[in-house]
C-alpha cells in the first residue's frame, strides 16, 4: 500500500560522499575510546569507499565484502574477546556500519546509514557526556536530517539548500516537542537490566594508598573532580579542606587505610556549621568529599569513625549531595586502642639519626603541641624546597627525604611528619583529599580539580582531640620550585600564595572558568536530571500523589498541547480568496491611488470607462485588464492560468509619476 | 503465487475503501485532509525501531543525553508526519485530456497542481502502479505534469483517478491521496500499416466503389454553402428556417470521390476491419481525395479536410461503443 521507497532509486554519487564523510565525523570521538586495531579497519574501510567514489571499480564485489565483514567482526573479537558490552559492542557497531556503505545499491540504504548513525551518536555520549561532545552530535544529527531530506528528492532548484532549510525548519519545530518530552518522560530509577561493568573504564583520582609520587601524577590533572555550592558565604580558601581517606598504617613506604576504629566518636565540640551541595565526577571509588568536618552522612552513605563518608554503592555516574560541615571542631579524644594503632611504626626505616632528631626536640619541649610546632618549624628553617620533580628517594624513604634530597610534594612532607610525630609518641594519621578549589564566580560554585589533590596530618593532643597539622603549608614560600608545570596550573594551590600572574595567565583562566561554568550548567540541568527531579517538578504542580501515572498523563496532555500549537501554526493559512477577486481588488486599489477610486455602484465595465474617460493614458491598460477579467469573472473562460495571465497584465501599468 | 493474488486483491479491497478527492464545480479537486492517508513506509518503521532501541538503552543506562537525542528524533519524526500531510492538503488538481491518438500510441494527460499558499515538494503521480517522477511547486504558482498513459483499445481512454503521493520531508511517511480526475481521450483504432485501396478490388472481394451515381441522386447530406456552389443545390428550406445556407450534396457529384465501406471488407473480426478502415481514412485525408465513410448504422458523407478526417476517425473510435459506456 506504501510505494514511497521503490527499490532501486539509486542515489548520486554526491549523496554517497555526504553520507560517507558523515559516518566518517560520528566515528572521529571514537579514536579515544576505541583500540588502534578497531580504527584501523575501520578508517581502511572509509578509505576504500572514498577511492570508489572516484574509480567505481576499486568498489569490493559481494564475496570480497562477506569476507570483509567476517574480517571486521574477527577483529573485534580478537580486540575484546568479546561482542557485547560498551566497547565490543561500539566497535561491532562501527565496523559494520562503514562496511553498509561498500553496499550502496539505492536510496534506502543511505537512509538506513543515515538512522543508524543517530543511533552511533546515543552509544558514543555512553563514552563522554560532555557539553561539547552534545554539540557535535547535535551537528552531526542536523546533517543527517539535511540529508534525509535530500535524499528524499521532489525538491526544487539547488537540492541541498532547499534541504537544508526545510531540514533547519524541522528541527526548529521539533525542539519544544523535544523539551516536553524529556521532562516529562518517565526516569527509571533501576535499571531494566543489569549493566555488564565494563571494569576496563578508567577513572583517575585518588587511591586508597599513598606513597611518593601518587599525588604528583594527578598535580599534572586538570579534570574536574566535584563542585560545590555553599548555602551561606564561601569560607576562605585556605579551610578549604576536602576530606576523603584517612590513612592509618604505614609499611615505611605506603600508607594504607588499615583496619577501621571500633566505635564513632562524636564530635565534642563543632561550631560554625556550613551547608553545602556537592556535584561529584564519577570515581569509581565509594569515598565522598567533604570538607573537614562532616557532620552527618548523606542519604545512602555512612559516616565511619575517621570521619570518612563511605557511599553504598562506588559512584560510576554523576551524583549530587548535600552536607554540613563545622570549620571549628573538636574531636572527641581517641581511646586506648586508636592511640595504640596511630603510633604503630615498622622498625626497619628508624635510623639512628632519626631518632637523634626526634628525642632532640623531646628533650627540650615535653608538650606534645609544642613537638608538633618544633617539627613545622625544622621544615621552615631548614632548606626543604616544595616540587613537582623530585628527585628519586633511596631503600629507606623517610631517611634520605629528610637528611638528603629534602625536595617533594605534599605527599612526601605529610608522609614524613606523621612518622615523626609516631616515633615521637604522638598519635598521627595522613588524611587524603583536596585543597582549595577555584571559585567560579560566573557559575556561582567553586571548583575543585584532581591538581588540587592534598595530603596533611593529623596528630591527637590530649585535651583537643584529632588536630589538622599541614606540613606544606608551614614550608618558606621562597623554596617553592617555580617550573613550568607549577606555575601553568597554578600548582600548590593554595597551601602556597598563588603568584601574581600575568594578564594573559588571567585571561586563559577565566576563559576556563567560563568552559567549566557551561559544563556545570549542563550537569546541572541536562545529565543531572533524574526521577526525583521529576517527581518534585509534580509535588510542585500538587500531583505528588500520582506518581508515574501523573507524569504520563501531564506527558500526554503536555505533547498533544505542543502539537496542537505546532500544526495550528503550520496550518494556518490566509483566508483563501478568489485569486480574481483578489487581483480585481489590487486592480482597484492601483487606480485609487492615481486618484480614481471605484464607486459603491460601479461594476467593472462602467468604472473601465469612466476611468478611460478621465485618464486617457491609462484606457489600454484598463482596456487589457477587463478584457481578461470579465470573461474569466462571467464567462466560462477560466481556468488556473487565467489568474496568473491576469497578474501578468496588471504589473503592465503605466508608470506613475509621484 | 496465490499469496500474490491475495495482497492484490486485499489491495483493491482497501482502494475501494478509500474515500476519493471529487472535483469541484470548476474541475480543480481540492484535496482536503480528511481525504488523505498516510502510513509510515519501510525507512519509518526502521526509524521507529532504531528508536525504541535508542530510548531503552539510555533509559537502562540513566544516560541523559541519549534520551534527549532520542526524544529529539522522535520529535523530528512527529513533525515531519504533519509536514507530510501537509503537504497534500489544500493542493488543487486538475486533469485535462491531451489530443487524441490511436490506441497502441502512449495518450498524454496534463495534470495540474495549484499549490495554494505553501510550497509543495516531492508530489508524485501514481496511476495504474507507475509512478511518475517527483515534482515541485511554489507557493501560489502552479506547474503541469504530463501523465502518459498507453492507449491499449479504441474508444474512451477515461482517467479516472490517479494517486498522489508524497514522502516529503524525510521520506519515513507516506501519504497519498486518490483524486477522481474524469478527463478521457480517445483512442482511435490501430491503423494497419498498409491497407488496399478504398474503391479496388483487393482480391477478397472488394468492389469498386467509385461513383456508381451518376445521376446524383443519393443525397449524401449537407455541407456549409461555399462561393461557387451551384444555386439549385442550396437547401433553401433550411434557409428558410433561419438555419443559414447549406448546400445539399448528393453521391457522386464530384468525380473525385471514394468511399470507404465496412461492407467492401469481409473480414470476420471486427476490430481488424476497423484498423483497416482507419488506414483508409488516413490514406485518403493525405491524398486529399474527398471521401466519405460508411459503417452499419453511420455514414459519414462525402468530405475533406481535417475536421472531416476527424469526424470519420472518431466513427471508427467509437463504432459499436454503447452511449451509456462512451460518456463517462
Amino acid at each position: 500500500m506504501t510505494k514511497a521507497n521503490p527499490p532501486l532509486e539509486r542515489p548520486h554519487r554526491q549523496q554517497i560522499l555526504w553520507v560517507s564523510l558523515l559516518v566518517a565525523a560520528i566515528c572521529a570521538p571514537f579514536v579515544r575510546y576505541l583500540e588502534p586495531s578497531i580504527l584501523a579497519f575501520i578508517g581502511l574501510i572509509l578509505g576504500v569507499r572514498l577511492l570508489a567514489l572516484r574509480w567505481p571499480k576499486a568498489l569490493p564485489n559481494r564475496w570480497l565484502r562477506t569476507l570483509l565483514a567476517l574480517a571486521g567482526i574477527a577483529n573485534c573479537l580478537a580486540t575484546y574477546h568479546t561482542l557485547n558490552g560498551q566497547d565490543g559492542g561500539s566497535a561491532l557497531l562501527l565496523s559494520m556500519l562503514a562496511l553498509k556503505l561498500l553496499e550502496i545499491e539505492g536510496r534506502g540504504d543511505l537512509r538506513l546509514v543515515l538512522i543508524l548513525t543517530g543511533f552511533v551518536c546515543a552509544v558514543l555520549f555512553l563514552f563522554d557526556e560532555s557539553f561539547l561532545t552534545a554539540l557535535y552530535v547535535a551537528m552531526i544529527a542536523g546533517v543527517s536530517i539535511v540529508l534525509l531530506v535530500e535524499l528524499q528528492g521532489g525538491l526544487p532548484g539547488d537540492g541541498l539548500k532547499t534541504a537544508a532549510r526545510i531540514g533547519a525548519q524541522l528541527i526548529l519545530q521539533a525542539i519544544p516537542l523535544t523539551v516536553v518530552l524529556f521532562v516529562l518522560f518517565p526516569r527509571l530509577d533501576t535499571p531494566l537490566w543489569n549493566l555488564v561493568q565494563d571494569q576496563a573504564k578508567g577513572y583517575s583520582g585518588l587511591a586508597d594508598s599513598l606513597e611518593p609520587g601518587r599525588l604528583s601524577e594527578l598535580v599534572l590533572n586538570d579534570d574536574p573532580v566535584f563542585r560545590v555550592r555553599f548555602a551561606g558565604e564561601r569560607p576562605s580558601r585556605r579551610q578549604l579542606y576536602w576530606r576523603a581517606l584517612v590513612l592509618r598504617q604505614t609499611d615505611g613506604r605506603r600508607w594504607t587505610q588499615g583496619e577501621s576504629g571500633p566505635s564513632p566518636s562524636p564530635l565534642a565540640q563543632a561550631e560554625g556549621p556550613i551547608d553545602y551541595e556537592i556535584v561529584l565526577e564519577p570515581t569509581g571509588q565509594r569515598w565522598l568529599f567533604a570538607l573537614d568536618l562532616p557532620l552527618a552522612a548523606p542519604e545512602g552513605s555512612s559516616l565511619d569513625p575517621e570521619y570518612q563518608i563511605l557511599a553504598d554503592q562506588p559512584v560510576t555516574g554523576l551524583k549530587r549531595y548535600r552536607l554540613r560541615s563545622a570549620l571549628d571542631y573538636r574531636t572527641a579524644e581517641p581511646d586506648e586502642a586508636a592511640r595504640k594503632l596511630a603510633l604503630e611504626l615498622p622498625a626497619w626505616i628508624l635510623t639512628p639519626r632519626l631518632r637523634r632528631l626526634v628525642e632532640g626536640w623531646r628533650a627540650e619541649q615535653p608538650d606534645d603541641w609544642a613537638v608538633v610546632q618544633q617539627a613545622l618549624a625544622y621544615f621552615n628553617r631548614e632548606d626543604f624546597y616544595y616540587t613537582l620533580l623530585p628527585p628519586p628517594l633511596g631503600p629507606n624513604p623517610i631517611d634520605s627525604f629528610l637528611f638528603e634530597t629534602r625536595r617533594g610534594y605534599c605527599e612526601h612532607y605529610a608522609s614524613s611528619l606523621a612518622i615523626l610525630m609516631r616515633l615521637a609518641g604522638i598519635p598521627a594519621r595522613v588524611v587524603v583529599g583536596y585543597l582549595g578549589g577555584e571559585e567560579n564566580a560566573l557559575g556561582g560554585y567553586t571548583l575543585v580539580r584532581q591538581s588540587d589533590a592534598h595530603a596533611w596530618v593529623e596528630v591527637a593532643i590530649s585535651g583537643r582531640g584529632w588536630v589538622r597539622v599541614d606540613p606544606t603549608a608551614a614550608l618558606d614560600p621562597r623554596r617553592i620550585d617555580r617550573g613550568p608545570g607549577t606555575r601553568l596550573l597554578s600548582a600548590g594551590p593554595v597551601r602556597l600564595e598563588p603568584e601574581n600572574t600575568s594578564g594573559l595567565v588571567r585571561w586563559a583562566r577565566n576563559l576556563r572558568l567560563f568552559a567549566d561554568t557551561l559544563e556545570a550548567t549542563w550537569q546541572n540541568w541536562i545529565l543531572d536530571f533524574s526521577a526525583k527531579d521529576q517527581r518534585r517538578l509534580l509535588e510542585r504542580l500538587g500531583l505528588g500523589d500520582w506518581g508515574e501515572y501523573g507524569l504520563i498523563s501531564l506527558m500526554l496532555i503536555a505533547v498533544s498541547l505542543t502539537l496542537g500549537t505546532i500544526l495550528a501554526v503550520l496550518m494556518h493559512e490566509r483566508k483563501r480568496q478568489d485569486p480574481l477577486d483578489r487581483l480585481y481588488g489590487r486592480f482597484c486599489q492601483e487606480l485609487a491611488r492615481r486618484g480614481i477610486p471605484r464607486l459603491a455602484h460601479e461594476g467593472p465595465l462602467d468604472y473601465g470607462r469612466r476611468v478611460a474617460v478621465s485618464k486617457p493614458e491609462l484606457a489600454p491598460w484598463v482596456e487589457g485588464f477587463l478584457g481578461l477579467y470579465l470573461p474569466a469573472r462571467y464567462g466560462t473562460q477560466r481556468g488556473p492560468e487565467t489568474a496568473q495571465a491576469l497578474a501578468r497584465a496588471l504589473k503592465r501599468r503605466p508608470w506613475r509619476p509621484s | 503465487m496465490i499469496a500474490l493474488s491475495l495482497e492484490a486483491r486485499a489491495q483493491r479491497y482497501f482502494d475501494t475503501l478509500q474515500r476519493r478527492v471529487q472535483p469541484g464545480p470548476d474541475g480543480l479537486a481540492r484535496i482536503e485532509g480528511s481525504r488523505i492517508y498516510i502510513l509510515p513506509t519501510r525507512t519509518g518503521f526502521l526509524y521507529g525501531a532504531v528508536l525504541l532501541a535508542m530510548l531503552l538503552g539510555s533509559l537502562n543506562y540513566q544516560n541523559n543525553l541519549g534520551l534527549l537525542l532520542t526524544f529529539f528524533l522522535a520529535a523530528v519524526g512527529i513533525v515531519a508526519m504533519h509536514h507530510t500531510w501537509l503537504n497534500l492538503r489544500g493542493l488543487e488538481i486538475q486533469a485535462r485530456a491531451g489530443p487524441a491518438v490511436f490506441a497502441g500510441e502512449q495518450a498524454r494527460f496534463e495534470i495540474w497542481f495549484q499549490a495554494g499558499r505553501r510550497p509543495r515538494y516531492d508530489l508524485r503521480i501514481s496511476y495504474q502502479g507507475e509512478q511518475m517522477a517527483p515534482v515541485a511547486i511554489d507557493p501560489e504558482e502552479q506547474r503541469d505534469s504530463g501523465l502518459q498513459v498507453p492507449a491499449r483499445q479504441r474508444g474512451w481512454l477515461v482517467l479516472q483517478e490517479i494517486r498522489i503521493e508524497t514522502g516529503y520531508p524525510l521520506g519515513l511517511f507516506c501519504a497519498w491521496a486518490v483524486v477522481k480526475t474524469p478527463a478521457k481521450i480517445l483512442v482511435y483504432p490501430w491503423p494497419v500499416p498498409v491497407a488496399p485501396e478504398p474503391g479496388h478490388d483487393a482480391g477478397e472481394g472488394c468492389r469498386p466503389q467509385r461513383t456508381r451515381h451518376e445521376e446524383a441522386e443519393d443525397y449524401l447530406g449537407a455541407r456549409p454553402y461555399r462561393p461557387g456552389d451551384s444555386l439549385k443545390q442550396i437547401d433553401w428550406k433550411a434557409f428558410a428556417r433561419e438555419r443559414g445556407l447549406w448546400v445539399k450534396q448528393y453521391g457522386g457529384e464530384q468525380g473525385q470521390e471514394v468511399w470507404i465501406d465496412w461492407s467492401a471488407i469481409e473480414l470476420a473480426d471486427p476490430e481488424l476491419r476497423l484498423s483497416i478502415l482507419t488506414r483508409q481514412v488516413l490514406e485518403a485525408s493525405t491524398i486529399s481525395t474527398r471521401f466519405g465513410l460508411r459503417l452499419p448504422g453511420v455514414i459519414e458523407p462525402v468530405g475533406q479536410g481535417p475536421e472531416h478526417t476527424e469526424r470519420c476517425l472518431t466513427h471508427l473510435a467509437l463504432f459499436g461503443y454503447d452511449q451509456g459506456q462512451s460518456s463517462p
